[in-house]
């Protein structure tokens, strides 16, 4: 059964995980019958990043966020740290979006790089369950429960060095991708395994080699 | 009215106040109109398991080639630039769903300089063809079995 017609009880139900995608038949289904959407709940979703330290600035961009408005308060923390000189300061930050606002994550992401050099990345993707109630309006009050489930993105940008050989790290500076990419595709096999051995414990070296 | 657009008559306005009228041709005038056109993107590089995704193939036909790449040489590299990225990023996450959890992903962003061309409408104008250039975000997904 992929849609609960009943009262609100699937809403208190975790374990209940029913998916239906944005382009199924019984979506379109629930358009035509004059449902109205209710309400729209994110599920908690796993940290992408395990080992983080709490506290980290997490900038959540949504679709109608205003990268100015985005940058200049992210932009404002990260450089406050390097006018005091602390180790307490702040040296990572997170962005994250999900469905339309993936784009814009990512070119926050890349405009802090731009503007603050040096700074090592982790880029994650993940499926982000989304559930929605939507409420018949033809008098009836019958409730549907919608999941669905949106692309997600999580880009973590450190100014400390994290571990190379995590799928998703990107080193600071490498703005010419295709090339190291390149030449990775022809030398992946010995360099991975020559890389394991040393660059876990000094993770620049990976850098240097590129 | 009979006179065609032409700068001179635009910059010596005789008399101002009899050229009520024609509000057409002194909008043509206007020298900012321009056409855009879009050059393609850089030429990128492209082995024979890169699939540069785009928004005018249908999505599924991507995503069963994607498959079919990815059966063939274990590893496919998928890129996807502006509105493609949230395609990209689909096909990469469906692929590692449909293969259990088999698949790995590792994802890189970068940041494309597209360049736009502005052609004057009239080429008799005085108006000189312009280049402009943005930036738009691109990611790139390597997706792979991972060696045992």
């Amino acid at each position: 059964m992929e849609l609960s017609a009943g009262r609100d009880a699937r809403l208190s139900v975790p374990g209940q995980t029913t998916n239906v995608s944005a382009s199924s038949p019984l979506l379109k289904q629930t358009h035509a019958g004059g449902f109205k959407k209710v309400c729209r709940i994110e599920e908690e979703s796993t940290c992408p990043f395990p080992g983080l330290p709490a506290g980290v600035l997490e900038m959540r961009v949504k679709e109608g966020s205003k990268i100015r408005n985005l940058m200049g308060f992210a932009m404002t923390r990260m450089q406050d740290e390097a006018r005091d000189g602390g180790q307490t300061g702040l040296r990572q930050v997170v962005f994250s979006g999900s469905g339309r606002a993936v784009t814009k994550t990512i070119t926050c992401a890349e405009i802090m790089k731009r503007k603050i050099g040096g700074l090592h990345q982790m880029t994650k993707l993940q499926y982000k369950g989304l559930r929605e109630v939507w409420e018949s309006q033809e008098g009836g009050d019958s409730e549907v429960t919608v999941h669905r489930t949106l692309p997600s993105i999580s880009i973590l940008l450190s100014k400390d060095p994290l571990d190379p050989l995590e799928p998703g790290y990107q080193p600071p500076e490498n703005s010419l991708w295709d090339e190291r990419n390149r030449g990775e595709a022809s030398q992946t096999a010995e360099k991975r395994s020559v890389d394991s051995s040393e660059t876990l414990t000094e993770p620049q070296a990976k850098r240097i080699c590129l | 009215m009979a006179e065609p657009r032409s700068p001179v008559s635009a910059s010596v306005p005789h008399t101002p106040m009899v050229l009520p009228t024609p509000e057409g041709p002194t909008l043509e005038m206007d020298p900012m109109e321009y056409t855009l056109r879009k050059r393609l993107p850089r030429k990128l590089p492209k082995r024979r398991n890169d699939v540069y995704v785009n928004m005018k193939t249908d999505f599924k036909a991507q995503l069963a080639r994607c498959q079919k790449l990815l059966d063939a040489h274990r590893e496919i590299c998928i890129h996807g630039l502006g509105l493609a990225i949230n395609r990209a990023i689909n096909i990469a996450l469906q692929l590692q769903t449909s293969s259990q959890g088999a698949l790995q992903l590792a994802a890189n962003t970068s940041t494309v300089e597209l360049i736009d061309d502005l052609e004057p409408e009239d080429p008799d104008e005085a108006g000189e063809p312009l280049t402009r250039t943005r930036n738009n975000s691109a990611i790139h997904i390597k997706v792979f079995y991972p060696n045992p």
